[in-house]
């Protein structure tokens, strides 16, 4: 009898907020919105997701808070995204690992290319090659002789499986057509610790964690990954440069929401998005860590959509020739 | 039987390590093992589970071997068996860990508090109630509003986020 | 003197009002989420990382500090009063404290940590201010070997942990390695023990295993005599160390500042190591080592002692090498970088007032959280005058929402209750959590760093005793190890002469 009372009242709890639901697009955003950056707090895209979702925050009047939902190489936090109800109040914030997800992991409880929406690309953090002071080679083209004169007995260490140094180890490895003995680390901040240190050779990382241990000597820096020379960094060649062909790799940072996000929704972040990469503080930080923000082309919904796309094939094959796997 | 057995309790510890290293080396069998230079993921934990049967395999003995009288270990007997506490302090957590996503901090929070609470002998129906209200209302406060914790006070079933 | 112009600088920031203000702001946060079992500084520095942006950088990383270290003496708070360690350095606390605490000694042991804390902390950022950078110097020598023989080290430094049977505290360690291997395998990547469910791919969360093991177990424990036991402590002492006690803790809080100083500086998790190998040392000191373990005082003030100076220190390679030592310190380059300035070996030269504002503000801040602690202690004592059928309900729902704030994943929560059961069951049978926490804690460091060498060595397992350092380290352990052993094989046969 009880129950039933209570039972009633619930229903009718739940009938009365059901309009409340289902609050129209155009009013959007009514509430905080989380940006969920399938990483700890603290680390480059945490960085990357926090300064845009400051500069997003003034833009759409309501407070965007980060959310980190680390493990699993990012692919808890993006699965925890994909499954989110598809209402704009949920958005994830991720880098090059969402596309090579799709092949480092066999058993994902989701599809990289079709249970998310493409907001926009946000940035392109360029890599750098670096090395222990003391290590011999002057330059690209005498450290790409010596490592495939030494082979594994070069030690090139990464910040993990799936991390953007592990995918850019494997890319040189694959470029150069031999092996090192890679030594994996629970993050960047260990791994640096011991290239500084001279316990390993090499490291390819994201200008973030490398461009003040460059500036100070305590690493050499033998290259950058892009196509040009970096303005933090205007000393170091390009790969290019230095003799590796079509050696080029930047770990390219989108933000994307679940399927079936209401477009009108998606056009509101898209537009909040590219006036973020246009804000002057954004510019100026972003500088300062040795990158840009994408050109406001880039900044689209297509274009991210069919780069996703593009680059789970480029990572495909390189992922599956290096027999790495996540699962 | 009683006769070979020393201490009950240092035979059931022996019997729970051994079985517990078993579990572990089942659980992690199709774990490559790989060699010492190029350890796989298989390596360690495949030591550790002979390391942990070895000691398992010396407590059972010492609670056999040393024949001679049974010790006064009378007391395992004398203390009974909480099983109204292991049962509600255990439910009480798993159904917060139930409620929480679908029905939001503040209904997990009341319900767990109020299981809990039942456990005591001198639980009361109004005093547990109550307990569950200022515990709420105390998360609310701290939790929520003080320290901003990104978690929904109500969830999506109740018409929250 | 150079060192004195830099303090006077460092003086003359942390004294505005503005970054006095801000220093307040991070201790008083930092002593509630000490306080708050579950809730570490971790997920409150990262909520308060937007506010920071329209702060200043030195008031931002004064504050964000100030945090950290508060944390650190909120954090032993709950481990003494109701044996709820909320993070690893308070695991060590919780043994000998909560013995106190149901003593009527809540009072003394609270305050022996504040005063302990207080003492190393403020020894520990003298010689931050004073040997920063060749202390960092020593963090770059310590290479995989080096760290695989610390961690060999810790552990059987774990064994003296448990008062009872050694070889079961030995099980318990092991059984703790192997829980903390679950997970993804950092090397291949490879989820181990995970059952196949995403959310554990990143293993077992240590604070569900630490409440289950400590926290809920003392609760069902609590219920078994229910009828006989209505408060927890039936008279509360006096709330101040007596002559007797300062006497006593004098030696240990000098030894803990000193092993928590040093091993704070190893990023590889070596503040994590400095409480636990405190307990062991003052045990081993001590002329009644039986008194560990039922409430001795010394097992208060060594490791807490060492854990606040660890925490003071640990800001060394982040300071001077932009390197990250541990979650939270990748939190503050974190902030750097989003306050502008590009964390590395650079800043102490280029930010001198960032630099040492913060050393300063450390000092400071050390001396507002005693001020700030002391009298909280009569609170929290009280606290303890609440009928236990009131309190616990209250603990579980902190323990509940403690385990679901780390991660937002409930497959922790579930952890915890798991873990209430076997920890009753493992206790019932005379096997104690603690060395089975510092398995959990050092395991995966253990086999991390052991492969690491082994690979960067090529399989030369010959590194290990051909670096000298690691080497002594090494000797060490076999040393402890044979002493800690040899007693207990000698009372065995003592044993079996009588019969």
């Amino acid at each position: 009898m009880k129950w039933k009372t209570v039972a009633a009242g619930v229903a009718a709890l739940a009938l009365g907020l059901m309009p409340l639901a289902g609050a129209k697009a155009q009013d959007y955003p009514t509430r905080a919105i989380s940006m969920i950056v399938p990483f700890a707090a603290g680390g480059p895209t945490d960085t990357v997701a926090r300064l845009i979702a400051e500069s997003m925050s003034r833009t759409l009047g309501q407070q965007i808070v980060v959310e980190n939902v680390g493990g699993a190489g990012g692919t808890r936090g993006a699965g925890q995204v994909a499954k989110a109800t598809p209402d704009g109040y949920t958005v994830l914030l991720h880098h090059i690992g969402q596309a090579t997800s799709a092949t480092l992991y066999r058993k994902l409880p989701y599809n990289v290319l079709t249970d998310f929406e493409e907001v926009g690309l946000v940035t392109d953090v360029p890599m750098t090659m670096i090395a222990k002071a003391s290590l011999e080679p002057k330059d690209v083209a005498a450290l790409v002789a010596y490592v495939k004169q030494n082979k594994d007995k070069v030690i090139y260490g990464n910040a993990g499986v799936g991390s953007a140094s592990h995918l850019c180890g494997m890319l040189f490895m694959s470029a150069l057509g031999t092996q090192m003995t890679t030594v994996p680390y629970q993050g960047t901040g260990p791994a640096m610790n011991d290239l500084v240190g001279g316990q390993i050779d090499l490291m390819c990382d994201q200008t973030t964690n490398t461009t003040g241990q460059i500036k100070a000597g305590k690493v050499k820096a033998y290259a950058v990954t892009t196509k040009e020379r970096l303005k933090a960094l205007p000393d170091v060649p390009t790969m290019q440069e230095g003799g590796v062909k079509d050696f080029e790799i930047a770990v390219w940072h989108g933000m994307y929401a679940p399927k079936g996000t209401p477009p009108a929704v998606v056009a509101k972040l898209n537009a909040a998005l590219k006036q973020a990469l246009q804000d002057p503080k954004v510019i100026a930080r972003f500088a300062d860590l040795g990158t840009e923000p994408v050109s406001q082309e880039r900044a689209t919904p297509e274009v991210h959509k069919a780069f996703v796309a593009s680059e789970v094939a480029k990572w495909k094959p390189v992922i599956e020739q290096a027999g790495v796997f996540a699962d | 039987m009683g006769r070979f057995i020393r201490s009950p309790k240092d035979v059931g510890t022996g019997l729970l390590l051994i079985a517990l290293a078993a579990w572990f080396a089942w659980l992690g069998s199709d774990l490559p093992i790989g060699r010492a230079i190029r350890m796989g993921p298989g390596y360690f934990p495949l030591v550790l589970c002979g390391i942990l049967a070895a000691l398992g395999l010396i407590v059972l003995l010492t609670g056999l071997a040393f024949g001679g009288d049974a010790e006064a270990d009378d007391e395992a007997q004398r203390i009974a068996v909480p099983w109204r506490g292991i049962l509600l302090v255990t439910l009480s957590v798993v159904v917060f860990g139930l409620a929480v996503a679908p029905l939001g901090l503040g209904p997990a929070m009341g319900l767990a508090v109020f299981i809990s609470s039942a456990a005591s002998r001198r639980f009361s129906l109004p005093g547990g109630a109550l307990m569950a209200i200022i515990m709420v209302a105390f998360a609310w406060a701290v939790f929520i509003k003080g320290l901003g914790l990104p978690l929904p006070m109500l969830g999506p079933w109740l018409g929250g986020y | 003197m150079e060192i004195f112009d830099h303090l006077a600088l460092g003086f003359s920031v942390a004294f505005t009002f503005q970054n006095l203000f801000y220093c307040f702001i991070g201790v008083l946060l930092g002593t509630l989420i000490g306080v708050l079992p579950g809730l570490g500084p971790v997920p409150t520095i990262a909520m308060l990382l937007p506010i920071t942006f329209g702060l200043p950088p030195v008031s931002a990383l004064i504050m964000l500090a100030g945090i950290y270290y508060g944390a650190q003496y909120g954090g032993s708070t709950t481990a003494i009063l109701i044996n709820l360690p909320g993070e690893s350095s308070s695991v060590v606390t919780a043994i000998d404290g909560y013995q106190m605490a149901r003593q009527g000694r809540a009072g003394a042991a609270l305050a022996t940590a504040a005063l302990g804390s207080f003492f190393a902390g403020s020894v520990a950022t003298f010689l931050l201010a004073v040997f920063a950078p060749p202390l960092a110097d020593i963090a770059l020598k310590f290479g995989p070997p080096e760290y695989f023989s610390l961690m060999v080290l810790g552990l059987v430094a774990s064994v003296s942990l448990a008062s009872g049977s050694v070889i079961k505290a030995l099980a318990m360690v092991v059984l703790g390695i192997l829980l903390g291997l679950s997970g993804q395998d950092v090397y291949t990547g490879t989820p181990r023990f995970t059952f196949d469910i995403v959310e554990l791919a990143d293993g077992i969360e240590f604070v569900a295993l630490a409440m289950g093991l400590f926290g809920l177990v003392e609760i069902i424990r609590n219920l078994e005599d229910e009828h006989t036991r209505t408060v927890m402590v039936q008279k509360v002492q006096g709330l101040m160390l007596s002559r007797d006690d300062i006497k006593r803790i004098i030696a240990p809080v000098l030894r803990g500042t000193v092993l928590g100083s040093f091993l704070g500086i190893l990023p590889g998790g070596g503040a994590m190591l400095s409480s636990f190998a405190s307990y062991s040392i003052e045990k081993r000191v001590s002329k009644d080592p039986r008194q560990f373990g039922k409430g001795a005082i010394e097992g208060v003030a060594g490791p807490e002692s060492a854990n606040n100076a660890g925490a003071q220190t640990s800001f060394i390679p982040m300071l001077t090498l932009g390197i990250p030592s541990n979650p939270v310190m990748a939190l503050m380059i974190g902030a750097l970088i989003i306050q502008g300035i590009v964390p590395g070996p650079n800043v102490v030269n280029e930010q001198p007032n960032l630099f040492w504002g913060i050393i300063a503000s450390m000092w400071i801040g050390n001396f507002m959280l005693v001020v700030l602690n002391l009298p909280l202690i009569g609170i929290w004592v009280r606290l303890l005058t609440v009928p236990y059928h009131i309190l616990f309900p209250l603990i579980i729902g902190f323990c509940c929402i403690g385990v679901y704030s780390v991660n937002n994943n409930v497959y922790d929560v579930y952890a915890m209750a798991l873990f209430g059961v076997v920890g009753y069951l493992l206790v019932k049978l005379e096997c104690e959590p603690a060395p089975l926490l510092l398995g959990f804690i050092i395991g995966p460091m253990l086999e991390e760093y052991l492969r690491r060498a082994m690979l960067i060595s090529r399989g030369d397992p010959s590194v290990f005793v051909t670096r000298p350092l690691s080497a002594v380290m090494l000797g060490i352990a076999v040393l402890a190890l044979a002493v800690v052993l040899l007693p207990s094989v000698r009372k065995k046969r003592e044993e079996a002469f009588k019969e």
